[in-house]
């Protein structure tokens, strides 16, 4: 998913050199409210919110199936198997485009165009996915899917892009922090407000099936729309900027050389390994997640709606506080291994157990913010910083490729063997990512290597390097 | 849910000690219940001399200690009697000219040595009934639609058994269709109920899946191709059993984590006919609306409490009043899917099965695949850690060794 903000967002910083107008140019700044003067920080509040709802549509639109699954099975007729195709397609064009959207944003369209031509892709494509419900055809809605899975991806770059350019060296990493906590709102508030959507267009409509089906995603891409909206006044607000304060147009800097890849360390190889085991037991899963919890703990829809966000809502919440608190120990390792462990003791919790399901639910919230926070800075440790967009676009690709496989593997086996046998798949999957993390500390000490360092060594270190 | 589960073969096979024996007397589990490995099973339709077919099968699966004795029939409503003694040469006998008259008295169907009967209880399966699911009645009775009027089983004429007996499986069908039907709505469709023994212990390969062993027989009931009287009809059956005194049976609904042999189904319905190891009905709540029995076709399966049928009269089973004599009887309704979702009306077809059995209820366990997954998928980090840290320790003392020579 769209895990390479929260790996920006602990990386970011630095020196500040961009937005520094010259006090001269707007000399016109005491008629001008705050609010519109680029220069004050009014003015980037606006933008601020005008970023955070761009990437709103993509996130609420994204977990559109996990929160009607039922609703698209019944109505569609479709079993868990092709259900799950259409998180397979949201993925599968983003093996590739993860490292194609840097590159796209810096040298084809630009920052501003390129955000509002993906924000038009994905509008596109939760229009197609609805159009799939509206005419009763289940390949028109995978296709809607693909060409969202387009849109979506490259729009959560070009909207770090736009952060970056906007804020580095000045509130760049509590601007990731609330972009990544608006983008887990927006996922919360679809998986309980679908539902709730989808009854009253039944009820208006006074007919059930697919017409409701297709009306009520037309509705949520509303969202999409909105978010087009905001990619528009950004590029205007952005242009203006530019005149304004000879500010130059944002560019993500990503360069990605495929032929680095043959000097990817062994560790690298294993963070790897244990990013896309870790993600296909987690996002499949909430996918799924729904059902499961009316099936086995006997929820109503609402009260499934809410457990299966409850991650959504700790990530939201919690992330910046284990951003903090892996920045201030260090130790990356051994917090991976401890989130990977909590997340392989709450699927047990799940699968072995009828115990309330939001112990293991909290618990795997609270071990997904953890291991976000804790995983995805230990690239920048193990690569030099000329490869680190290669290593990202790279990680981000094979999360992909694994959600793609996962997702119709995960269908296939709900089908035929049942939840039981799906959440002991999940568990393998933890576990075959705990054991990537065992390998990686191991390696790590034998190779006295810098991964696992507390603050304070690599403060020294830095201090050693720069003397 | 109930507590030890102790797999009744498990008894069978050590020879008890005297004090055992004396507790085993003392907590009132009947010996022929404790049920066998393995059985040898005999299907048998008894003639009935000449006239209309008189559907008769009687299946005796002989233990090494015991036989267990169903007998199905669909003299009236169809019906099974399960006796189960404590001894391998127990035999059935007919009287024809008594279960034939119209009140047939005790005597007419005998299980003898009749001192050997350990446990004897009767289903006999009274009405068919539909539903019109687009118009929910909102009266006291949770009712899943509008009643049509039901099928009386009792008016049904059915086929012949002799044709569908299969030695080889151990089943045979009793299919059957109403003998007045104005509305034509079984011109191509019929009832079927498949009754299948088993010699051991095993599991079909059709969804539910349920696990069966040689004190089990299975029972699967098929609506095939009857037209339904309205566009989504819910079907249901009237199933209704002996009362025990002024109480009924106990119905009990277990939890289990474990769907993989029915997937999504995570409960267990049983019907226990004793607080001991007696006799038990036990099914999942699940039908499907199609063959395959694929997930997509799972229907859910309600039901409704078991009441005592004191206030309206229910066919009469001539085997079941041939065996026991005049009795009371507790009653309770299955319905078969849901408004919305899949259903009957999709492909015409609706099955659903349960086992009818003694001893304990036979129960799931994780099956060795989840088993070996798991340890596999535990043991392998667990190793590692293990392994990687002693290497480190050793190498790590190892070099401390050296450090004095720096």
């Amino acid at each position: 998913m769209h895990e390479e903000e929260e790996a920006r967002a602990l990386l970011a910083g630095g020196p500040g050199e961009a937005g520094r107008g010259p006090p001269s140019a707007p000399a016109a700044a005491g008629v001008l409210p705050a609010l519109c003067d680029p220069s004050r920080l009014a003015h980037r509040l606006l933008v601020l919110a005008l970023m955070c709802f761009l990437g709103f549509g993509s996130y609420f639109c994204y977990d559109n199936p996990a929160a009607l699954q039922t609703q698209i099975q019944r109505d569609m007729q479709v079993n868990t198997t092709k259900f799950m195709l259409l998180y397979a397609w949201y993925s599968w064009p983003n093996v590739v485009l993860c490292f194609f959207g840097g590159f796209l944003i810096d040298r084809v369209f630009g920052i501003r165009w390129g955000t509002i031509i993906f924000s038009c892709i994905v509008c596109i494509g939760q229009v197609v996915f609805a159009l799939g419900g509206i005419f009763n055809a289940f390949w028109l809605m995978q296709f809607g899917r693909f060409i969202f899975g387009i849109g979506g991806e490259s729009l959560a770059v070009a909207q770090n892009t736009y952060a970056v350019s906007w804020f580095k060296g000045k509130e760049l990493n509590l601007v990731f922090g609330l972009q990544l906590s608006m983008a887990r709102i927006g996922s919360t508030v679809n998986i309980n407000l679908m539902g709730w959507l989808y009854a009253t267009m039944e009820a208006s409509l006074g007919s059930a099936g697919y017409t409701v089906l297709g009306v009520t995603l037309l509705i949520g891409g509303i969202t999409c729309i909105l978010s087009l909206l905001c990619a528009f006044a950004l590029a205007y607000l952005d242009r203006r900027a530019e005149r304004i304060l000879h500010k130059e147009q944002g560019k993500t800097g990503e360069v990605i050389k495929l032929t680095d890849v043959k000097d990817f360390s062994f560790p690298l190889w294993l963070i790897f390994l244990v990013c896309v085991c870790y993600y296909v037991a987690v996002f499949p899963f909430i996918g799924l997640g729904k059902v499961f919890f009316m099936e086995k703990f006997k929820f109503s829809s609402q009260a499934a709606s809410a457990i299966n966000s409850v991650v959504y809502i700790i990530s939201a919440s919690l992330s910046p506080v284990f951003g903090l608190l892996v920045d201030k120990t260090g130790r990356n390792i051994i917090w991976v291994l401890c989130a990977v462990a909590v997340t392989l003791v709450s699927h047990m919790m799940l699968a072995f157990t009828l115990w309330n399901p939001w112990i293991a639910m909290c618990l795997l919230g609270v071990s997904y913010s953890l291991l976000a926070c804790a995983l995805w800075p230990m690239v920048a440790y193990v690569v030099p910083e000329h490869q680190l967009g290669t290593a990202y676009g790279f990680m981000q690709s094979i999360q992909n490729l694994g959600l793609a496989i996962i997702s119709i593997i995960a269908g296939i086996i709900l089908d035929t063997r049942g939840y039981l046998f799906l959440e002991v798949f999940f568990i393998a999957c933890v576990s075959m990512s705990l054991l990537s993390v065992v390998l990686l500390y191991l390696v790590n000490r034998a190779r006295g290597g810098n991964l696992n360092f507390s603050a304070k060594q690599r403060e020294e270190i830095k201090l050693s390097h720069t003397e | 849910m109930r507590g030890s589960r102790e797999p009744g073969w498990g008894w069978g096979r050590c020879t008890p000690s005297p004090m055992l024996f004396v507790s085993l007397l003392l907590s009132a589990a009947p010996l022929g219940l404790l049920g066998e490995e393995t059985r040898q099973v005999s299907l048998e339709v008894i003639p009935g001399g000449p006239g209309s077919p008189k559907n008769l099968l009687h299946i005796r699966a002989v233990g090494t200690n015991s036989t267990l004795h169903y007998v199905w029939s669909s003299l009236g409503p169809p019906a099974v009697l399960l006796v189960a003694t404590n001894t391998p040469h127990s035999s059935l006998s007919v009287n024809w000219s008594v279960l034939l008259s119209p009140e047939p008295e005790e005597g007419g169907l005998m299980v003898v040595p009749k001192d050997s009967i350990q446990f004897s209880s009767a289903l006999v399966f009274t009405r068919l009934l539909e539903f019109d699911s687009t118009h929910v009645s909102k009266g006291p009775a949770e009712l899943p639609g509008k009643p049509y009027p039901p099928y009386s089983l009792a008016e049904f004429s059915w086929d012949r058994i002799n044709g569908s007996l299969d030695p080889a499986t151990l089943s045979a069908t009793f299919r059957g269709r109403p003998r007045d039907d104005p509305a034509k709505a079984f011109a191509n469709g019929s009832l079927a109920f498949r009754v299948q023994a088993f010699s051991g212990p095993g599991r079909p390969s059709q969804p539910p899946r349920l696990l069966h062993t040689a004190n089990t027989s299975q029972l699967e009931v098929a609506l095939v191709g009857v037209s339904p009287r309205g566009n989504r009809s819910l079907f249901g059956l009237e199933v209704a059993t002996l009362s025990q005194g002024p109480s009924c049976p106990f119905l009990q609904e277990q939890h289990s984590i474990d769907d993989e042999y029915a997937p999504a189904v995570f409960q267990l319905e049983q019907l226990l006919w004793g607080s001991g190891p007696s006799g038990f009905m036990q099914w999942r709540p699940v039908a499907f609306s199609q063959k395959q029995g694929s997930r997509e076709s799972a229907l859910p399966c309600q039901l409704s409490p078991l009441h005592l049928t004191l206030t309206y009269p229910l066919p009469q089973s001539p085997i079941v009043r041939a065996f026991f004599g005049p009795q009371t009887f507790c009653a309770f309704n299955l319905t078969f899917g849901a408004p919305t979702g899949p259903g009957y009306w999709d492909q015409l077809y609706l099955s659903w099965s349960m086992l009818l059995g003694v001893g304990s209820p036979p129960v799931d366990a994780l099956s060795p695949l989840v088993l070996g997954i798991m340890a596999v998928a535990l043991g392998t980090p667990g190793l590692m850690l293990l392994g990687g840290g002693l290497i480190l320790l050793l190498r790590h003392t190892r070099y401390s060794e050296y450090q004095p020579l720096n």
